[in-house]
């Protein structure tokens, strides 16, 4: 079945089968292979995109679900004004250890601060609590979402 | 007239009157019938609205060679037989006969009585010609060797004979008949629902003797470990208050808006029946169902927690955004797909949350249009406590601000062993 995606700004036509999760097409039929699988089962947030501005786990939603939406992924994220604050802030704060789960991780910082531009300790749990990361950097984590939200606001 | 001799006339009539129901408890026989390409493929589509395969396949084993477990509670466990062709450990050598005596008499080969739970009170109502399609449909199978486990039923429900004497009163042994008072679409609706798809079997609660109470038709009842909701016509209780389209989206996607995904067994029954049906049979199953009597049946409690603190809601809301906001999202209204969108479901508003410990204990599984959607289960991962502290958190937040009433001993008296 064919059908144009949507992604990070460009139509990508795609011929697969209709239950063929999100997260195959992106890294094995696209090729962009940011977002990462790491359970399958919506449980672990690595996978995590943008559709519709919504962050979602593409591991769990079959194609068909996305038929005329719009899917951003970490290799767009740039494109976003939060987005850019985000990843600055990951970087200056060296947010990664083995990076593993961090697509995800800026992914979802990105949705929580584009729509709560000043969010406190408990609205980043409530957040980000089904993104895990197996090194452990939450504290830097939550450090670099706080930084990022105050450079947004600083910005003229 | 002497007590001797009344006793001894009432003692008569009732035992007349045993004897002759007795005695029409059999098939007339007929010869079998030739099976044509069209009497299977007739039997295929009446095999699928009857769901054989739902309770005569056991996971991981061929479709209709049976072995699955049905746990009866304090009555003890059976297993349901295999039904493929094969002539020692099957139905190879069932005749017509025969097989028109289980579906409608509940009387297997030799004799042989089978239990109850074989909805043959039901599939009763099912035509001679439609009983044979089936039979010729299954007779198409390959045939499996497979015998399942032996049943594990108490004294003396492990006396087979007595399920003469159940099918003596509980079993009308009446073929359908047309009602020419309503439409051909309502009359095949009935046939559906009280014949073939045997919903009461599920849909209605059971008396002592465990048949089905006549007064309390689709009334709801707790089969399976999973409560089988109201679906009777009260807009309260039941079903009365759905659109025709959230009723149609229901039986065959599994999913209506506002009313939340099917699980448990009725995402099988979807998954292996109701999707398969056509339009005009939904539609008279949606006819039928729309007159049934309205019974006002509200869910009730058990006993409530002490207080807010010992439902345990902040710790919670912490396991929901680990876990569950994943793919139900905070709101409830899903992430991925719409089959994560819990609002409106019955199984939130239950305040046993009775369908809740089950799908978070042992997950759901589903064909649908998007393909197989499914919750995983955690009873492995989680504390007795994690479970009732998630589960009084999403029914307090998504139900409808119920505070939920559970606590670990809940959750832990509904785990099964493995």
């Amino acid at each position: 079945m064919t059908q144009n995606l949507s992604v990070n700004g460009k139509q990508v036509p795609v011929d697969v089968p209709p239950e063929m999760p999100l997260l195959w097409v992106l890294r094995d039929v696209i090729g962009l292979t940011g977002t990462k699988f790491g359970c399958g089962m919506a449980l672990c947030g690595a996978c995590t995109i943008h559709l519709d501005g919504r962050a979602v786990r593409a591991c769990t939603t079959p194609i068909s679900a996305v038929a005329g939406r719009s899917i951003t992924t970490i290799e767009g994220i740039q494109a976003d004004k939060v987005g850019r604050a985000v990843q600055a802030a990951w970087r200056e704060l060296s947010v990664p250890q083995c990076g593993y789960c961090q697509s995800g991780q800026i992914m979802s910082a990105t949705v929580l601060l584009q729509s709560n531009p000043n969010p406190t300790d408990a609205d980043i749990d409530a957040a980000m609590s089904g993104n895990i990361c197996r090194c452990g950097t939450y504290p830097r984590i939550r450090a670099a979402i706080k930084r990022a939200a105050a450079s947004v606001g600083a910005k003229p | 007239m002497k007590w001797w001799a009344t006793t001894a006339l009432s003692v008569a009539v009732v035992g007349a009157f045993i004897t002759w129901r007795a005695l029409s408890q059999s098939v007339t026989h007929k010869p079998d019938v030739a099976a044509t390409s069209d009497l299977r493929e007739r039997g295929g589509y009446l095999v699928r609205a009857g769901d054989c395969v739902g309770c005569h396949t056991a996971a991981g084993h061929y479709q209709f060679s049976g072995g699955r477990e049905f746990d009866l509670g304090r009555l003890g466990k059976l297993y349901s037989p295999n039904i493929t062709p094969d002539k020692e450990t099957g139905i190879g050598n069932w005749s017509d006969d025969d097989f028109r005596a289980a579906m409608q008499l509940g009387v297997g080969k030799d004799g042989k009585h089978l239990y109850p739970a074989f909805p043959y009170a039901s599939y009763t109502l099912l035509s001679d010609d439609d009983v044979l399609a089936i039979k010729a449909y299954l007779f198409t199978l390959a045939p499996v060797r497979s015998v399942p486990p032996q049943n594990e039923l108490r004294f003396p429900f492990n006396q087979r004979f007595l399920m003469a004497f159940w099918s003596l009163f509980f079993n009308p042994n009446q073929r359908f008949v047309t009602d020419a008072v309503h439409t051909a679409g309502w009359n095949r609706g009935k046939y559906l629902v009280e014949g073939l798809g045997h919903c009461g079997e599920c849909h209605t609660p059971r008396n002592l003797l465990q048949a089905r109470a006549r007064g309390s038709a689709y009334a709801g009842a707790v089969t399976d470990h999973w409560l089988a909701f109201n679906i009777s016509s009260d807009p309260d209780s039941g079903i009365g208050g759905w659109s025709d389209a959230a009723l149609r989206s229901y039986l065959t996607e599994g999913f209506a808006a506002d009313h939340g995904p099917a699980s448990g067994p009725m995402a099988e029954v979807v998954s292996n029946s109701l999707r398969h049906l056509t339009d005009e049979d939904i539609g008279a199953i949606i006819e039928y169902l729309r007159t049934i009597k309205p019974v006002r049946a509200p869910l009730t409690a058990g006993a409530p927690i002490a207080s807010p603190a010992a439902a345990n809601l902040a710790h919670g809301k912490q396991v929901y955004e680990g876990v569950c906001a994943n793919c139900h999202h905070i709101d409830g209204a899903g992430n991925q797909t719409r089959y994560e969108a819990l609002n409106g479901s019955r199984s939130l508003r239950d305040p046993r949350a009775n369908n809740l410990i089950q799908a978070v204990l042992y997950g759901s599984s589903m064909e649908t249009p998007l393909g197989q959607v499914s919750m995983p289960g955690f009873a492995g991962g989680y504390t007795d406590s994690d479970l009732a502290a998630v589960i009084n958190y999403a029914t307090a937040q998504l139900g409808g601000g119920r505070a939920g009433a559970l606590d670990a001993a809940s959750v832990q008296r509904s785990r099964r062993a493995p």
